[in-house]
């Protein structure tokens, strides 16, 4: 199967005082044209870096990708000269980030930073960049786009701005759209606004969105496949029931147990108790072992392999090995309360 | 933003009427004589002379007098160079003292904001170390010492530049150039944090995420916005400029206020040191004054909400 | 993947571990104090280690230096005049060869002891001068220094935790008083006082606490309402408790670091007034005043500008790189 977007073995190194810090270890995933894949973690799990990884923006020096390849439409990225990067960035994948009030120049027009994209891939003149800026505005929801084009960010509320931060990425119809965080920084109202414009530009144009994201609630809402990841694994991976409904890792069922539920009968938020790994000397088990509540002595000693437990859906877990004991999944992963 | 200019002006007026008065004040508590010769006058003869300058009457009626001519731009005499008006020696020595200030302040902030780009750039590379220490040695070591070595060496040793003076180009490199390596200096230093914080924000990841080359997310998107708070620098090192000019004034022998200065406080020439005072402090105040409104005006974020609180 | 072959992955072990708390509770990597950290970060400083004992250095000699030949500060002696620097072992090197323009001056004017940093016009020990004046010039910034500290940090305080009125009229004086260039307010300071060590120091004084008192308002307004204060506050604190538990304790850091870059501050001032000739008056010195007397000589006896020159330029660069190492070390943003 040809896949839009395919990493395959990706490792993240940061060398940070003398110490080497693998923020992403050996991970492998893939993008289908159209759909919404959900990268799903605590902070510091490698989440966003990955995504940097597949954008090139991996600050390097301190930051460089060790080994492994991001295929594009067959071509790795990772060979790919500077020049040659920037031709992909925002044209072919672009990216929106997490916090709208600092993703933007203060000083410089709103028009003009979604115009330097389209002079830039799409060879527009000044004046028909501005027309299309002023229809991407029109397009995100923006009211008086032939009037606000002339704003600086400074007079744009947050969720106006992170629309601003949409329409620069969409500027050049991109084939994938990373959105690391789209909404943590946002109120809850404004959360949902940006979800639907989200799932509506999607429709619209049909690109591929890679979402990072700590919150379930936005991964039910838009995805259709979810890969879970901590110290810098994939841990899980499958699609969106499968994952929601039928999860097999115990970080998982950790992290579903932890979204709060609006028809929860317990007012009690459960929490995974512990710390995440420190990844300058990361286990050479299973991540996870020290915190997870199923552990055995196999997990700290090595890393348990991929289960295939179905098309779409793997897990890497001891518990999955027929030699281990039987594990049920807790009660309190139901889904409940959001969509 | 008027109304905060008018505001700023107010001010302006308030700080400029104490400075007068305080020096005012400072004049009449001074010891010692302002005339020549005083130990050879008689009794009388000093009394006659200090009725000639009014200096018998009571301190608030000089005070209001001094007040009143203060107003009609008469800053009094010198008394050391027989009562020629003092205004008369500001207008024909300031303009050559605000030329070095100015040659210095160009020369300065130009290489300035060069290197401390170039350094906040190349963070942690050599290129950065070696600015980031020759500033600090730039920073520290005073004008007048610097001025002292530029002239042994390319004066008196080599003999490239004259050794005094203020005519022709010659002449200005090793006054300016003392005066403008601390200005440099601390520019560049500024420059360089400035530069290194505007890297590190979110919307360089933006740019760069749109495909823009290094350059251009460097001069479209970095240098603007490190550039802007370098104005705000911009009035601590006029005060540092004016400090260096009277030194080197003095080293170069250049006939500005700076030279005329320390003369009069060595003579003590009364209307002299008040007058030159005055300007400096006036060459002060409105430079902060520029500099809060220009502030304003290049940084979109004031401009609009009209003045920042202080 | 990294997956272990089946074979080395045996039946015994898949037995439930029972981890303790404390085991999923470690965190990952030291615990640092901030203080502490700080001073670990300071002392990693190399620039900041080689210039404190530089400091070291020109402090001991400073106290040393000028007892060594039991010369006084003004012992004249016109037969020994504008002798150059001489130290027997070292005269392989020309700045201590005792020769001047190719001619031993030593034995032209049959002198056998060694000056090590030369002599002066009226023909005084020059080493027991530098090293005095860098007492005098050390002193008065230490003085000046520590009294700007002091009523920086009261009426920054008071001006920033009380806020309000108080807050505004102080705030009101202190800019009329920063529009005032420094340098007009010390010559005038100066003119009205005799010059004199006092008189020097209380004119530096007068212009260098509005920085302090600057820089503590500004982190007291910022402390003052964060959220531990807050909390403290609620839970019944005081006044008292607040300003020496909380925002003392926090706003030491800022402190420090404005006070390392006081002191060369003040020892620019005083050089620059001695050295236009309102400063340290004869037979005293300081370094400002010798660098002015050798600068008289500068063209025909450079040596005596010379070393005045050197130390005070080591103590300007020595203390302003270790107020840049304290910031460093104590700025959280540099902690990435």
């Amino acid at each position: 199967m040809n896949h839009l977007l395919e990493i395959k073995d990706l490792n993240v190194i940061f060398h940070i005082f003398g110490a080497d810090v693998q923020a992403v270890r050996g991970i492998s995933l893939q993008l289908n044209k159209g759909e919404t894949l959900a990268i799903v973690g605590e902070s510091g799990s490698g989440k966003s870096v990955t995504s940097k990884a597949v954008m090139g923006l991996i600050p390097n020096p301190p930051g460089e990708i060790a080994t492994g390849e991001i295929l594009f439409e067959g071509r790795d990225l990772v060979k790919y000269s500077k020049k040659q990067m920037q031709k992909v960035r925002g044209k072919e994948i672009s990216m929106i980030f997490q916090d709208p009030m600092t993703a933007l120049n203060p000083t410089m027009k709103i028009g003009k930073q979604i115009m330097e994209g389209l002079i830039k891939h799409q060879s527009l003149s000044k004046h028909d960049a501005k027309k299309r800026a002023i229809e991407l505005l029109q397009l995100v929801g923006i009211p008086n786009p032939e009037k606000r084009v002339d704003e600086y960010p400074h007079q744009f509320s947050g969720g106006m701005r992170q629309r601003v931060v949409i329409a620069i990425a969409l500027a050049c119809n991109p084939k994938i759209l990373i959105a690391d965080e789209p909404t943590t920084a946002l109120d809850v109202t404004i959360q949902a606004q940006i979800l639907d414009l989200m799932r509506d530009l999607q429709e619209k144009t049909g690109t591929a969105i890679i979402l990072i994201t700590h919150d379930l609630g936005v991964v039910a809402n838009l995805a259709q496949r979810v890969a879970v990841m901590y110290g810098g694994k994939i841990v899980e991976t499958g699609t969106l029931d499968e994952i929601f409904y039928n999860p097999k890792h115990p970080y998982t069922w950790g992290l579903l147990s932890s979204m709060p539920k609006l028809h929860a009968k317990t007012d009690k938020l459960l929490a995974i108790p512990g710390t995440p790994p420190d990844l300058s000397n990361p286990p050479k088990g299973c991540p996870f072992a020290p915190r997870c509540p199923h552990a055995m002595k196999v997990c700290t000693e090595h890393m348990p392999a991929y289960t295939e437990l179905s098309a779409t859906q793997k897990a890497a877990c001891w518990l999955l090995d027929e030699r281990a004991p039987k594990v049920d999944p807790p009660t309190t992963i139901g889904v409940g309360g959001e969509s | 933003m008027i109304r905060y200019i008018l505001k700023r002006v107010g001010y302006m007026i308030v700080t400029f009427y104490v400075v007068i008065t305080l020096t005012f004040l400072a004049m009449k508590m001074l010891p010692g004589t302002p005339f020549k010769f005083a130990n050879r006058l008689s009794p009388e003869q000093l009394n006659q002379l200090k009725h000639y300058y009014g200096l018998d009457q009571p301190i608030p009626i000089q005070y209001l007098h001094y007040l009143w001519n203060f107003i009609h731009g008469n800053l009094g005499g010198s008394f050391q160079y027989g009562m020629q008006p003092v205004t008369e020696f500001l207008f024909q020595r300031f303009p050559i003292s605000l030329q070095l200030g100015f040659e210095s302040m160009i020369f300065g902030t130009v290489l300035g904001i060069f290197l401390g780009i170039v350094s906040g750039i190349y963070r942690g590379r050599f290129l950065d170390w070696g600015t980031v220490t020759l500033a600090v040695v730039f920073i520290s070591i005073p004008s007048f010492i610097f001025a002292a070595i530029l002239q042994y060496f390319f004066s008196v040793q080599i003999r490239i530049f004259p050794v005094i003076g203020w005519s022709g180009p010659m002449t200005h490199v090793l006054p300016v150039v003392s005066i403008g390596v601390g200005v440099m200096a601390t520019i560049a230093r500024f420059m360089r944090t400035e530069m290194v914080e505007v890297l590190n924000q979110d919307y360089i990841v933006t740019a760069q995420a749109k495909g823009l080359s290094t350059n251009a997310v460097i001069f479209r998107h970095a240098i603007r916005n490190a550039m802007i708070p370098i104005v705000t620098v911009i009035g601590p090192l006029t005060s540092a400029v004016v400090t260096g000019s009277l030194v080197i004034e003095n080293i170069f022998a250049i006939p500005g206020i700076g030279s005329q200065f320390v003369d009069a406080i060595v003579t003590n020439d009364y209307p002299m040191i008040m007058g030159t005072t005055e300007l400096y402090a006036g060459l002060f105040i409105v430079t902060i004054l520029i500099v809060d409104v220009l502030y304003g005006v290049i940084d979109p974020r004031i401009r609009v909400s009209g003045g920042k609180s202080i | 993947m990294t997956a272990k072959s089946n074979a080395e992955v045996t039946k015994e072990l898949f037995v439930p571990a029972y981890l303790s708390d404390t085991e999923s509770e470690k965190i990952s990597g030291k615990s640092v104090s901030a203080w502490k950290d700080a001073l670990r970060r300071f002392l990693t400083n190399k620039g900041a280690m080689l210039s404190m004992i530089i400091l070291t250095v020109i402090i001991l000699l400073a106290l040393i230096g000028p007892h060594i030949f039991g010369y006084d500060i003004d012992n004249q002696d016109v037969s020994r005049a504008n002798l150059p620097p001489k130290i027997e072992g070292l005269t392989w090197l020309p700045a201590f060869s005792g020769y001047e323009n190719g001619v031993d001056i030593y034995k032209e004017k049959n002198i056998s002891k060694n000056y090590w940093f030369g002599t002066d016009q009226f023909g005084r020990d020059l080493w027991t001068r530098t090293w005095k004046g860098t007492q005098i010039s050390l002193i008065i910034a230490l003085i000046a220094t520590l009294a700007d500290v002091l009523i920086g940090v009261v009426y920054g305080g008071v001006s920033g935790y009380f806020g309000g009125a108080v807050d505004n009229a102080l705030q009101r004086i202190l800019e009329v008083i920063a529009g005032i260039p420094s340098l007009v307010w010390i010559i005038l300071l100066i003119l009205i006082m005799q010059p004199g060590l006092i008189t020097i120091t209380i004119a530096i004084l007068a212009t260098s606490w509005l920085s302090m008192a600057r820089i503590v308002r500004g982190e007291m307004l910022k402390l003052k309402n964060q959220e531990f204060v807050l909390a403290s506050r609620t839970l019944g604190a005081g006044d008292g408790r607040i300003i020496f538990k909380h925002l003392i304790p926090n706003s030491l850091g800022m402190i420090i670091i404005n006070t390392m870059f006081s002191v060369p501050n003040a020892i620019f001032f005083e050089a620059f007034l001695s050295f236009i000739g309102l400063g340290i008056r004869q037979p005293q010195a300081s370094l400002g005043s010798l660098i002015n007397d050798g600068y008289q000589m500068l063209q025909i006896h450079p040596y005596q500008t010379l070393y005045p020159g050197i130390i005070i330029s080591l103590l300007l660069i020595c203390f302003n790189i270790m107020g840049d190492g304290l910031r460093d070390a104590f700025d959280p943003k540099l902690r990435r």
